[in-house]
């Protein structure tokens, strides 16, 4: 049994070490800050901030030598677009500058996370900030898809385990037990 | 002890072993490597984990309903062991694919259950493992136990053709068939990892059923040993 143990304890620490990755990985990669945030700790470098789209405010302009209109822009065969919106968090409003891959997601009233820099005071001298965005990401939902995997593969785990054990000490007993023998008549 | 069951005990590791590493190569690339999707973003991960659980669930019913066909003609207990292994994980496999395609469904179709064909079909597939199981509880004898499980196996049997084509007789929500003879509707990037994992998720319920039929095996041996069930257990 010490080498069963042994062989599961090996199990869990490299899923201990695949989980520790996929958490720094999602810090790194992943997480996004809300329009509020960033205006609290303006971040420089590039970060991705969440929020919705807000009705009314999104201007689109395809650049020059842009073949098809935005709208039209299959996933296949981006072009690259100017857009002008204000991204809405729960307090706060963002004035986002985006410069990239035409999508079709970029619409009104849609939850979107952009990618880019901060501008506290704007290029050329504007007095509003705003965020220069260069790519558009969908709203990650990273709580569904880690529910999944963990719904899925520890009861999946816990299930082989209990399993394997049971087998193993079965093993054991039926080693110990000795084979029944009818009593002899009398 | 069975030759059958040495030669399970003997082999099953190269099938966990196998289905191990496809699986983690699996994760890697489906979590790591492949691109979110156009329209679902990120949440198209599940779909790694959730196509090959609910691929999974399938042939271990497809392995349930040949085994039962087989104990009916053979009579050997061991191959009811299979069976009755099959139906065990089969719950276990439909109950995760229901459960990881319900969270994939709440942010992708605002979600987390609608009647459509697909879904009743696979939930009609569980209550039929559920019942399977329960019907071996109620029965003592185990001879009449496992004839009537198998019947009922291949009765159930029906529902199956009825998962796997629901998407094509009827109007539904779920996605049509992706791998068909009409063509593959995955991207290369995103079909790799979705193989790689359907490839470990079949290896690993190989592993799974040959440890749990084992299992079965080895409870009536001991029950055996201890003087009950002698007739039914080839020692």
């Amino acid at each position: 049994m010490t080498g069963f143990y042994l062989r599961w304890a090996g199990i869990a620490g490299v899923a201990l070490v695949v989980a520790w990755l996929a958490a720094q990985h999602y810090d790194r990669e992943v997480q996004t800050i809300t329009p509020e945030q960033l205006l609290q700790t303006r971040p420089e470098g590039t970060v991705r901030v969440i929020g919705l789209v807000q009705a009314g405010s999104l201007t689109l302009v395809p650049q020059e030598g842009s073949a098809t209109p935005p709208n039209t822009t299959s996933p296949s065969t981006p072009s690259m677009i100017l857009a002008e919106f204000e991204l809405a968090g729960p307090e706060a409003h963002l004035l986002v500058h985006y410069d990239g891959p035409a999508d079709d997601n970029l619409r009104e009233l849609k939850t979107l996370v952009v990618i880019g820099h901060f501008t506290p005071a704007g290029p050329g001298g504007l007095d509003r900030q705003r965020f220069e965005a260069h790519d558009l990401d969908l709203l990650p939902n990273y709580g569904f898809i880690t529910a999944a995997y963990l719904l899925a593969l520890v009861p999946l785990a816990l299930f082989l385990f209990g399993m394997e054990r049971r087998v193993a000490l079965l093993y054991t007993v039926i080693k110990e037990t000795t084979a029944y023998q009818p009593e002899a008549e009398r | 002890m069975s030759r059958f069951i040495l030669w399970l005990r003997k082999y099953q590791g190269w099938f966990g072993l196998a289905g191990g590493l496809c699986m983690t190569v699996g994760l890697y690339l489906g979590l790591v490597i492949s691109p979110p999707d156009y329209y679902q973003g990120e949440v198209v991960r599940i779909m790694y984990l959730h196509v090959p659980l609910a691929q999974t669930s399938l042939l271990a019913y497809a392995t349930l309903f040949i085994s039962s066909i087989w104990y009916l003609w053979k009579r050997d207990p061991i191959i009811d062991n299979a069976a009755h292994a099959a139906a065990g994980l089969g719950v276990f496999f439909t109950a995760a694919a229901l459960v990881t395609g319900s969270i994939w469904a709440k942010p992708t179709w605002n979600t987390w259950w609608t009647w459509d064909p697909r879904l009743v079909s696979f939930t009609v597939l569980l209550l039929i493992l559920i019942g399977y199981l329960m019907l071996r509880m109620f029965i003592d004898e185990p001879e009449r136990q496992a004839r009537f499980a198998a019947i009922l196996a291949i009765v159930g049997g029906v529902d199956l053709p009825i998962v796997k084509f629901s998407v094509e007789w009827w109007r539904t929500l779920h996605q049509p068939l992706s791998i068909s003879p009409r063509g593959v509707s995955y991207s290369s990037d995103m079909l790799t990892p979705l193989l790689i994992m359907a490839l470990g998720m079949s290896l690993l319920f190989a592993y799974m059923l040959m440890v749990r039929t084992q299992l079965l095996y080895l409870r009536q041996l001991l029950e055996a040993k201890k003087g009950r069930l002698l007739s039914r257990v080839q020692l």
